[in-house]
């Protein structure tokens, strides 16, 4: 027992001297960084910077509306990609190579010329609303660029495999016997999916919801490019603020309120996923 | 609820070219136990799942207490099933995972309560209901889902080989508790196993499958005793083949050259095969004696088992009661009564 | 040239050889020549432009590989700076941002015994900020929306939907709109400064429902023009000029554009300065100038190099004298003192429904 013991206890020493680099370098690119934009934040210990960021209309509005269109771009990835990756994970192997090919595919595009592209399907006099005027449907082009709509389409795209593959590969792990024997056991092809996949998958969303909600918080190219400006994120505030107004107080203000709600966000995320019923 | 009967008529299922179930008739009367035996890509897992409804088949139909059922979904047909690999859901508690299919058919909760904890009285997990099943030892996880698959009085029970994963001990006594449980909740219940031994320990009646046919049904005294064919004899248990041709009423003449005297016969004619079971030769003269040299000797605790090659090429398994080594002479035989006489084709 | 090709080795004998160099501006002791400076500018067709004008040239004459990056970054810079590992040696910076620049220290002198600027106007010889262009934010429109004769000229016009209809685009930015703005209320050019920041938020209320297009990056409002996404549009006139030459249905208005200066700097402490020098004494020679005009459309500050440029390019350059006494140069000291007060409060103007 006690030999044992030791012998565990050597291994777990082990492990923690190996990990050590890692936490190292962890701390130096991580961290580091981390506490310098909260010292510059605090620049000579005046919360001047976040009393400007909190106080002011403007600010709490693009916080607001920038966690708006993180939570609708994350519905409607998980709306869409949980379908796709539950079907691309059930499906013959074939099937699934070739979806994992389409989802990737994007992947080696660059966002600009994947928002681009959006931008000449969608224009005033773009491929969509050209082909509707040729037959005739409508008359006068239907404005589906430079709006909010139009910033949701183009991020959901973007983010669309970061929520796909984790679901996937969630979805793969499930053993289809549990599905089968939840429908001999008298469960509906619907009540089997909602007690059995759903949960066994839930880390899955978890983790495509964490992914895509925390890549859309700092989205600005696509928002700027397709929202016609009308769309800002508090990412393109910050920036502003970083390269064109030098104004690195109050930058590291706005990334460290960032910071804390996206974490507070996270902790609601968490807790919703494990205090669901079984 | 008591058992009901379930009769398979002509069931027929292919996947792509290959024949999973080329016509497969059987029927179990209510209560019995019957074991579908066979080898794997025999097509008897294929069968089980065209029962469950987890397959639809391309022909034939499975009645159930003189219902049709082939075209009601699986959740529909109260058919209780315990999977190989038990198919426990892993993030439900023990209760949670009995109680599954009484929550899906809106038992109350108090009923359905009460319920679990008879079910899992029935299979000796009470207090285990909180637990989760990654905390279950495998004959725990395996009575989980004896109880899950039994608490919604079920009209047809379903095990598909669901020892296999158990060492031989706990396989021993599952084996019984499962038969007296069958027993006493008098359910219709068919087996799938691989397993000759353990389809003969058991069952009321086997069913041997082999490429998608039903080979031979009927007790294991009878599966044993009188195998339809070749492949019975040789899937179930030991046996010596000796093939041959009749030469009188009683009379083989064998292809080593031996002659030797049966009572299975029947007037038969032409070419035959006689299975001879290894426990029913005996070492010593008999009616039907061969010297020969044993080449191989296996001590199996209760008995030895010897290998014994004799003139004109004919090898015959024995056991004996006592040791013998390698390159002794010996000589053995059988009487007229335990050669049992296969025809047709090998 | 006699110092063409002179090996690093040549360098290092010293005094005696810059003693006997023919020209008097090689007098100085040359440093030693590193194995490339690194220039920092917006990119794409500029670089390319400025490759063929002055680049190719630099490298041809003293052997130092010229490396282009891009963007123009102010927070990098400053990062540079500050943690003293400047990796350009020049950089371009926004016309606005000179003061700012000079404010926080981040620049250093550009030399004059170097750099001669003596043909360029008195007021673009700042001895931090290096005038390297000038350019215009310029009225844009599609000649197929508009008949001729019945074209846009100036902001009051811009902001006539009646008689100029059709989706606008404007910058994502508070310079040059709220001059623009007051320009069509009837504020004469002249007294635009200081901006009265209320009377041209209230006449961009009246174009914000027309603005179909709130731009960011320079490419944006030619391409909506092209893409008939828009029919009229603010921009840099060079982005124009790139799409006129391709023959592109896109006309430019001289009228109430918005002047100013392309800028360069070399940073605080930047490697290599002597270099840094030579590279701007190429981009101060006028011919050199000329060829950058021709392809931009942003003709250089030394007023020599109108010589130089192509006749046929030279009506599509801001400093033509068709076109100069139209516009109106932006006041880069203003805007150093409220562009955040601005920006912020554009922002929330934009916001507002």
């Amino acid at each position: 027992m006690t030999r044992a013991r030791q012998v565990h206890r050597r291994a777990v020493g082990s492990a923690l001297a190996l990990s050590v680099p890692a936490m190292i370098l962890l701390l130096l690119i991580f961290a580091v960084p981390l506490l310098r934009l909260l010292a510059l934040s605090i620049e000579g210990g005046s919360l001047a910077a976040y009393e400007k960021a909190l106080g002011s209309e403007l600010y709490v509005q693009v916080f607001l509306g920038t966690f708006k269109i993180a939570t609708l771009v994350t519905l409607l990835t998980l709306a869409m990609g949980y379908p796709v990756a539950y079907l691309m994970a059930t499906s013959g192997r074939a099937w699934q190579f070739l979806g994992i090919a389409f989802v990737l595919l994007p992947f080696w595009t660059s966002i600009l010329v994947r928002t681009y592209a959006w931008m000449v399907l969608l224009g005033r006099n773009g491929v969509i609303n050209r082909t509707l005027v040729s037959w005739g449907v409508i008359d006068t082009p239907l404005p589906l660029l430079n709006n909010e709509a139009a910033v949701l389409i183009g991020m959901v795209h973007v983010l669309l495999p970061y929520m796909i593959l984790p679901i996937f590969s969630a979805v793969r792990k499930v053993d289809p016997t549990l599905v089968l024997a939840a429908e001999g056991l008298g469960a509906s092809r619907l009540q089997a999916f909602l007690r059995v996949t759903l949960p066994l998958t839930m880390n899955g969303v978890v983790a495509g919801i964490t992914l895509v909600f925390t890549l859309s918080l700092g989205f600005f190219i696509t928002p700027a490019l397709l929202g016609g400006g009308r769309v800002v994120m508090i990412a393109n505030l910050i920036e502003e603020q970083v390269r064109e107004l030098l104004n690195w107080a109050f930058a590291g203000a706005l990334s460290t309120i960032l910071l804390v709600l996206t974490l507070a966000a996270f902790w609601g995320i968490s807790r919703l996923a494990r205090t669901r019923p079984a | 609820m008591k058992g009901v009967d379930l009769r398979i008529d002509s069931v027929a299922k292919h996947y792509g070219p290959v024949v999973a179930l080329g016509g497969v008739s059987l029927t179990v009367a209510a209560g019995e136990f019957l074991t579908i035996l066979g080898p794997s890509g025999s097509g008897k897992t294929t069968l089980l799942k065209v029962i469950a409804g987890f397959e639809y088949p391309d022909a034939g139909h499975i009645v159930v207490g003189g219902a049709d059922i082939t075209d009601v979904s699986p959740a529909k047909r109260n058919v209780g099933m315990v999977f190989q690999n038990y198919a426990l859901f892993p993030h439900m508690t023990v209760a949670r995972n009995v109680g599954f299919p009484l929550q899906m058919r809106g038992v109350p909760k108090p009923e359905l309560r009460d319920r679990v904890f008879r079910a899992l009285a029935l299979v000796e997990l009470q207090g285990y209901e909180e637990r989760l099943p990654a905390q279950l030892s495998g004959g725990q996880q395996q009575r989980v889902a004896l109880a899950r698959a039994v608490v919604f009085d079920p009209t047809l029970l379903l095990l598909d080989e669901p020892f296999g994963a158990l060492d031989r001990k706990l396989r021993e006594s599952m084996q019984l508790e499962v038969r007296r449980l069958q027993r006493r909740l008098g359910l219709t219940t068919v087996f799938i196993t691989h397993d000759q031994e353990e389809a003969l320990v058991l069952s009321d009646r086997i069913a041997v499958m082999d490429g998608g046919v039903v080979r031979q049904v009927g007790t294991p005294d009878e599966v044993y005793e009188r195998p339809a064919d070749d492949f019975v004899a040789a899937f179930i248990g030991e046996s010596n083949l000796l093939a041959g041709q009749v030469a009188g009423p009683d009379r083989v003449l064998l292809d080593g050259g031996a002659s030797v005297t049966v009572t299975d016969l029947d007037g038969g004619k032409g070419r035959v095969r006689l299975l001879v079971r290894p426990e029913k030769m005996v070492i010593g003269p008999a009616t039907n004696s061969f010297s020969g040299t044993v080449v191989e000797a296996v001590y199996l605790g209760q008995a030895h088992k010897l290998r014994v090659r004799a003139a004109g090429g004919i090898e015959l398994l024995v056991r004996g009661d006592r040791p013998m080594e390698a390159g002794e002479e010996v000589t053995v035989g059988f009487a007229p009564q335990d050669a049992h006489v296969l025809r047709g084709s090998a | 040239m006699p110092l063409r090709r002179m090996k690093r080795r040549d360098a290092l004998i010293g005094a005696g050889a810059a003693a006997l160099a023919v020209r008097p501006a090689f007098g100085q002791a040359e440093p030693q020549r590193p194995g490339q400076i690194v220039v920092n500018a917006s990119g794409g067709s500029m670089n390319r432009a400025m490759r063929k004008a002055y680049f190719d040239a630099f490298e041809k004459d003293t052997g130092i590989r010229v490396v282009e990056t891009s963007p123009v970054d102010l927070g990098k810079l400053k990062a540079m700076v500050a943690s003293g590992n400047v990796e350009w040696n020049l950089t371009e910076i926004g016309g606005q941002d000179g003061a700012l620049v000079q404010r926080l220290g981040l620049v250093d002198k550009i030399d004059p015994k170097v750099v001669d600027r003596s043909g360029y106007p008195k007021e673009a010889q700042n001895e931090y900020l290096f005038a390297s262009s000038v350019y215009s934010t310029v009225l844009a429109y599609r000649t197929d929306a508009f008949a001729p004769g019945k074209q846009p000229t100036g902001w009051a016009e811009f902001w006539d939907v009646k008689r100029f209809p059709g989706p606008r685009s404007m910058r994502n930015h508070p310079v040059d709109n709220l001059e623009f703005a007051l320009l069509a209320d009837g504020v004469p050019a002249d007294k635009l400064y200081p901006i009265d920041m209320d009377r041209a938020f209230k006449k961009l209320d009246e174009i914000k429902p027309h603005v179909n297009v709130w731009w960011t990056t320079g490419q944006q409002p030619a391409q909506l023009l092209l893409d008939k996404e828009v029919v009229l549009a603010t921009g840099w006139n060079g982005r124009f000029y790139d799409l006129m030459k391709k023959e592109a249905p896109i006309a430019v208005e001289w009228k109430e554009g918005s002047l100013k200066q392309g800028t360069f700097v070399i940073p605080k402490g930047a490697k290599d300065p002597y270099w840094s020098n030579k590279m701007l004494a190429y981009m101060s020679d006028p011919k050199r100038q000329a060829i950058y005009a021709n392809e931009l459309g942003y003709p250089g500050l030394n007023l020599a190099s109108i010589k130089y440029i192509d006749p046929k390019a030279a009506p599509h350059m801001p400093t033509h004298p068709d076109n100069l006494p139209k516009q109106f140069w932006l006041s880069a000291a203003w805007w150093d003192e409220n562009m955040e007060k601005s920006l912020d409060r554009w922002k929330q103007w934009l916001l507002r429904k």
